[in-house]
């Protein structure tokens, strides 16, 4: 605010305001954030505004910072477990899914069929949870409260599935080296039978309340454009990359887990319902048909799941040997890397973690300038950041 | 596995001195290919047609010399592929590598978290800032010989009283074996 007083000044030396004289503009200065229910965390952003249309946005992160990769560098193997947890609280299991395969890569341990197919359908369980609090908060920051509220009543019942399964509703811990923690029962699995039998009948209910409404659509559609050849120069993946129309998912160009045996679908943006491709409504509605296909694979992956081990041989203590390797897996909100190099100590040498928001955040400055504040809002929401994992 | 992209790099860029590095006696994992920091740009402006997407800038501080990895793959379903370039700065004190903003749009951010870790400076950077620690923070996190600066704007850094040093006592007495001291400790604590 401290430019308006200095225009205050100057207008009453060379006396602008007189009539038939223009009015002298400048652009002000508008911090949005740390403490912002829009910016989905601490995410601080510098707006320079003209009036309502936003000149330059400027992000500055750091809010959040642990140290986490300096911490993992003193603690063993099984320990970094629980660390990589909070990088992205509200999809816990992928991170802790990436961080374990790249392990067992460095390792060469078995993981058991069955634990396979349990994670398999934790981690789509899991992209449904992660998918449904993006979707209820994007329709909260457009003003929209009700889908937040059924959102929230469908994740629940996922939450609820993983405290049966861990012990925990957010920070599982549950993903081990070699495989899972837990087994899970016939019972449970009649419950997740019963959960997708009506998630379906909500997803409809979705679609009719949200991504069909009139007020929604005009709200996303053409806001936030992000061009094919600039998502890959930023290098957007996930939804983001998927909205803006490249049919680009790790499960099917570079299978994991059992994906390879499952039949599914990449849902793309192809300027559904007269939206302009790469916008802010087809990288929602990428995640909308996203959790139609999760559920698909959930089905499928349920039926082949058969008796046995869930954790495979691993020694007490790990010690990996020396190398580095890069692993990376889809999660919900893109592409999770880990960089693990690791020199035959108990401890990671080094931990580098690629966050799929952090990169996403960083196309922020790209797509403000010409948008309305409210519009910014809209484009902040529909990239899906985590600021846990933006920060690290 | 990299060999033909080893030699198209050789021949595109006059010393890029390219090398496959693999894992080597007793060693796992991915092998990489090694560069000379000075042609970083060019080899980079001649790989943007093959891999269209940088997707980490990673370093390591192997303590003779810090590594900077670029992690480039190519987000085509019908042609996936993915390569880890590598280049070695064995200046601790001032290290030096061109800027590939004007390649990669991502390489913008990447390269402001390996400065701001490493202390690793990028030439010709256009916003060339601390990005996840305060800009006046002293020293390079990541680095192996890092120490944390004992005060900040007049505030301790990790004051005694605020350190959490159960698991370490916890550790001390286990090891010396003092059941004793141990029943003792867990009961001041009330556990």
């Amino acid at each position: 605010m401290q430019t308006w007083d200095m225009d205050l000044e100057e207008l009453k030396e060379e006396e602008t305001n007189l009539p038939g004289t223009k009015l002298k503009t400048e652009l002000l200065t508008v911090n949005m954030g740390p403490q912002h229910p829009a910016t989905h965390g601490v995410l601080r952003v510098e707006i320079k505004t003209d009036s309502e249309i936003v000149a330059q946005a400027i992000p500055h992160i750091g809010y959040l910072h642990r140290c986490m990769e300096k911490h993992c560098e003193a603690i063993d193997y099984r320990g970094v477990i629980p660390f990589v947890d909070r990088l992205d609280y509200l999809a816990a299991m992928s991170q802790e899914l990436t961080y374990s395969m790249a392990v067992e890569k460095m390792l060469g341990t078995e993981v058991p069929r069955r634990a396979l197919v349990i994670r398999t359908i934790v981690s789509e369980l899991q992209r449904i949870a992660s998918h449904l609090m993006a979707f209820g908060t994007y329709a909260l920051d457009l003003g929209a409260f009700s889908p937040f509220l059924y959102a929230f009543d469908e994740r629940e019942k996922i939450l609820t599935f993983f405290e049966e399964i861990s012990g925990a509703r957010l920070l599982y811990n549950y993903f081990w080296i070699g495989g899972v923690w837990n087994d899970i029962t016939d019972r449970q699995l009649g419950y997740i039978d019963n959960f997708l039998n009506g998630f379906e009948k909500e997803l409809v209910k979705y679609d009719k309340l949200v991504s069909s409404n009139r007020i929604f659509q005009e709200r996303t559609m053409g806001v936030g454009t992000l061009s094919l050849a600039d998502a890959h120069s930023f290098g957007a993946t996930g939804p983001v990359l998927r909205g803006s129309g490249q049919a680009w998912d790790l499960r099917k160009v570079d299978p994991y887990l059992i994906y390879d045996e499952l039949d599914f679908d990449i849902p793309i943006g192809e300027g559904q319902r007269g939206s302009e491709l790469g916008d802010c409504y087809n990288r929602y509605i990428v995640r909308m048909l996203e959790m139609v296909e999760s559920v698909k694979m959930i089905r499928q992956s349920m039926k082949l799941l058969e008796p046995g081990p869930v954790i495979g041989k691993v020694s007490k203590v790990i010690k990996v040997p020396k190398g580095e390797t890069y692993t990376r897996t889809e999660c919900p909100r893109g592409e999770l890397g880990i960089h693990l190099v690791s020199m035959g100590d108990k401890t990671p040498y080094r931990l580098k973690v690629k966050s799929p928001c952090f990169t996403h955040t960083s196309i922020l400055p790209h797509i403000a300038p010409g948008q309305m504040i409210a519009d910014f809002v809209a484009s902040i929401g529909s990239i899906d950041i985590v600021l846990g994992e933006v920060d690290r | 596995m990299y060999s033909e992209l080893i030699t198209s790099i050789n021949s595109a860029v006059t010393n890029a001195n390219a090398t496959l590095v693999t894992p080597g006696e007793g060693e796992i994992g991915d092998s990489s290919v090694l560069i000379n920091p000075e042609s970083v740009l060019e080899v980079m402006k001649f790989l943007k047609p093959l891999y269209n997407a940088l997707q980490v800038i990673s370093g390591v501080d192997y303590t003779e010399y810090i590594e900077v990895c670029y992690f480039l793959a190519h987000f085509d379903p019908a042609a996936p592929k993915d390569v880890m370039i590598k280049t070695r700065l064995k200046d601790r004190v001032a290290p030096k590598l061109d800027s590939i903003c004007s390649v990669y749009l991502a390489a913008n951010w990447q390269e402001r978290e390996c400065y701001d870790m490493f202390g690793v400076s990028f030439n010709n950077h256009p916003d060339h800032r601390r990005i996840l620690c305060p800009d006046d923070w002293e020293g390079w996190p990541l680095r192996k010989d890092y120490k944390v600066q004992e005060v900040y704007r007049g505030m301790k850094v990790n004051p005694e009283n605020k350190m959490n040093r159960d698991d370490q006592l916890f550790e001390d007495n286990k090891q010396k074996g003092n059941e004793a001291d141990l029943i003792a400790w867990a009961l001041s604590k009330g556990l």
